[in-house]
């Protein structure tokens, strides 16, 4: 492909993942969903208007498989419209992985060991309730929809990890932050990133080392080694790293922290062990030097820019024509039952932190947003195809997690919008419920 | 007078400060640096928020309802504490004060009271830190550090040149 074509490519991507920043801004909603309906439209599927590409062809790492490109000679609109149909370059693809890399590494440094500790004790039960009931369901809906035990241990973490990305950004729009209910939901986003970091850490063992255990002993050997590795390099390497950022300038910072990170998961990546645990790891090495504040400062922008490639990414390699009813019915039944189970585990988690009923339902209301973390289990069911999982299964597993993102990213942020509406009917049933009982009500 | 700090993770601290009259005064340090600052009429109420500031300008506004310029209560003297036993203090330099027109190193200040000039406001400037050839002006607004000891001698030898 020439330069300029790439170069107009690369354009087209971030005019339209702005576009769709503007549009998510103008009706209140998380960018997310915007951005994957996006890389949707511009795919191959629907604007390049090409034979469908089976998404389950296509290995995120690996090599991508570039669509050829529609010759605009033609006086056809439509010619000339598919022409500008974006294909899974190398840019978008490594774009998407950086994406992944970075999204993880922020959630390591922001990690904090000392601070888990110091309230585990709540944290440690919120989180357990929240992982109990809702991995439990995931479990058991996944096993039950699609057949086996790898696709339900998928399953399972798509739907039980919350959106940290989302759910923050809302908890600061609404105002919440100052509100008591933001601490049991941030302590069981903590929760749920450090068991996210060890699943993926597993699940991603199990993909690509063959689906079995049996055949993925040895790749889950080389997993623990990479992670031993990394876990002495978190706890020996503080000082090497406090002294490797001590830089001048912040250029020099940007670009030592983005050369580590991603040539350890890069590495991570070629020995068969997650990238994004890799980053996570690191991340959590940089957590514990003073320019904790810098990098994050410095690098958002960074991360941002590179998730929505991401996001994008995750749309792109979506054919809509994976979206049978079959899936479409998978797809609502998932939704059906997994709001429900986030909003009683977080109202639990929230009556462990003496919240009163209203603000214990928003905890419940704001953690059913479900986002970045599903899409990256969700990529790597795409990368284990044919090899750890079926192909028609991941394929299957991966439209139901792009819909169930999609439909979820949306409830969710309008459940915490429209929570003082809700709150008023379902507080009264909860008293309801509760006039007779043992229990008194708390007012 | 009860202050609630609590951890935001990924987010920042949350200081919860208890009014006078029930309400609470809830402000967010977000790790960009940016504050928020929210008010709640009682403890278990939404919070509404007031307004939000950049990093500079919240530590100016912090200067401010710390006194530093102007303060209302004449008997007082501003006073931040910087530890358990650590003031920060300002004090004026009168006409009538004796140190007044002395360079730092004549006046020996810390020799004699044990406190130390951080800094020396001067209409618009400010000099930070001076040297031992700075000579005391009248009308300067010295920042000084030390324990309430050594304060209440520098006070001592201000005398009744105490600018209040």
């Amino acid at each position: 492909m020439a330069t300029e074509t790439a170069l107009v490519d690369v354009g087209i991507l971030f005019t339209a993942v702005a576009l769709a920043g503007v549009l998510s801004s103008r009706i209140d909603q998380s960018v997310i969903p915007f951005y994957i309906v996006t890389g949707v439209l511009l795919g191959s599927n629907v604007l390049g208007e090409l034979p469908t590409l089976a998404g389950s062809e296509i290995g995120i790492g690996g090599f991508a498989v570039t669509v050829p490109e529609i010759a605009v000679g033609g006086v056809d609109l439509l010619a000339a419209l598919g022409g500008l149909a974006l294909g899974e370059t190398d840019f978008i693809v490594v774009g998407a992985e950086i994406g992944i890399v970075l999204l993880l590494f922020f959630l390591g440094l922001e990690f904090n060991l000392n601070r888990l500790i110091a309230s585990k004790d709540r944290i440690g039960k919120a989180g357990s309730i929240d992982l109990a009931i809702n991995f439990g369901i995931g479990l058991i809906f996944g096993y039950f929809v699609f057949g086996s035990f790898l696709a339900a241990f998928l399953t399972a973490g798509i739907v039980y990890i919350s959106s940290s990305a989302i759910i923050t950004k809302s908890l600061i729009d609404l105002g919440w932050i100052a509100n008591d209910e933001s601490e049991p939901m941030l302590g069981t986003l903590v929760y749920e990133d450090l068991f996210i970091a060890v699943y993926l850490a597993i699940v991603s063992a199990l993909v690509l080392g063959g689906g079995d255990i049996g055949d993925a002993t040895g790749q889950i050997a080389v997993a623990i080694g990479v992670i031993l590795a990394l876990l002495a390099l978190v706890t020996y390497g503080t000082g090497t790293f406090q002294r490797f950022l001590d830089a001048e300038t912040n250029e020099f910072v940007v670009v030592r922290a983005l050369g580590v990170t991603i040539l350890v998961a890069g590495i991570a990546l070629a020995l068969g062990v997650s990238e994004a645990v890799a980053a996570f790891f690191v991340g959590m090495a940089f957590s514990a030097t003073d320019h904790v504040h810098d990098l994050e400062r410095l690098l958002e922008p960074l991360r941002d820019a590179f998730a929505a490639i991401f996001f994008f990414w995750i749309g792109l390699v979506t054919d809509p024509g994976l979206f049978t009813l079959p899936i479409l019915g998978i797809i609502v039944a998932g939704v059906i039952v997994t709001t429900p189970t986030k909003i009683v585990s977080g109202y639990l988690g929230g009556r462990i932190y003496d919240l009163d009923d209203r603000r214990s339902l928003r905890v419940g209301f704001g953690m059913a947003t479900r986002g970045e973390f599903s899409l990256i289990i969700a990529s790597l069911v795409l990368s284990g195809a044919g090899t750890g999982i079926a192909a028609g299964t991941a394929t299957d597993l991966y439209a139901f997690a792009v819909g169930y993102v999609l439909v979820m990213s949306i409830l969710g942020t309008s459940l915490m919008q429209y929570s003082s509406r809700i709150e008023p009917v379902a507080v009264s049933l909860l008293e309801r419920r509760r006039a007779g009982a043992t229990r008194p009500p708390n007012d | 007078m009860t202050v609630y700090e609590s951890d935001l993770p990924g987010v920042g601290k949350k200081f919860e400060v208890e009014l006078e009259d029930g309400e609470r005064l809830v402000i967010v340090t977000h790790n960009t640096g940016k504050r928020e600052v929210y008010l709640k009429p009682d403890a278990d109420a939404d919070s509404e928020k007031i307004f939000e500031a950049s990093d500079r300008l919240a530590r100016k506004i912090g200067t401010i309802l710390e006194g530093a310029y102007f303060q209302p209560v004449q008997a007082e003297q501003v006073e931040t504490m910087l530890s358990d036993d650590t003031y920060l203090e300002w004090y004026g330099v009168a006409e009538s004060a004796e140190i007044a027109g002395q360079s730092l190193s004549e006046a020996n200040i810390r020799g004699r009271t044990g406190v130390s000039i951080v800094a020396i406001q001067r209409g618009e400037e400010l000099i930070s830190p001076p040297t031992p050839e700075t000579v005391l002006e009248v009308g300067d607004t010295l920042v000084v550090i030390g324990d309430r000891e050594d304060c209440a001698q520098f006070e001592n030898l201000l005398g009744a040149g105490l600018e209040e």
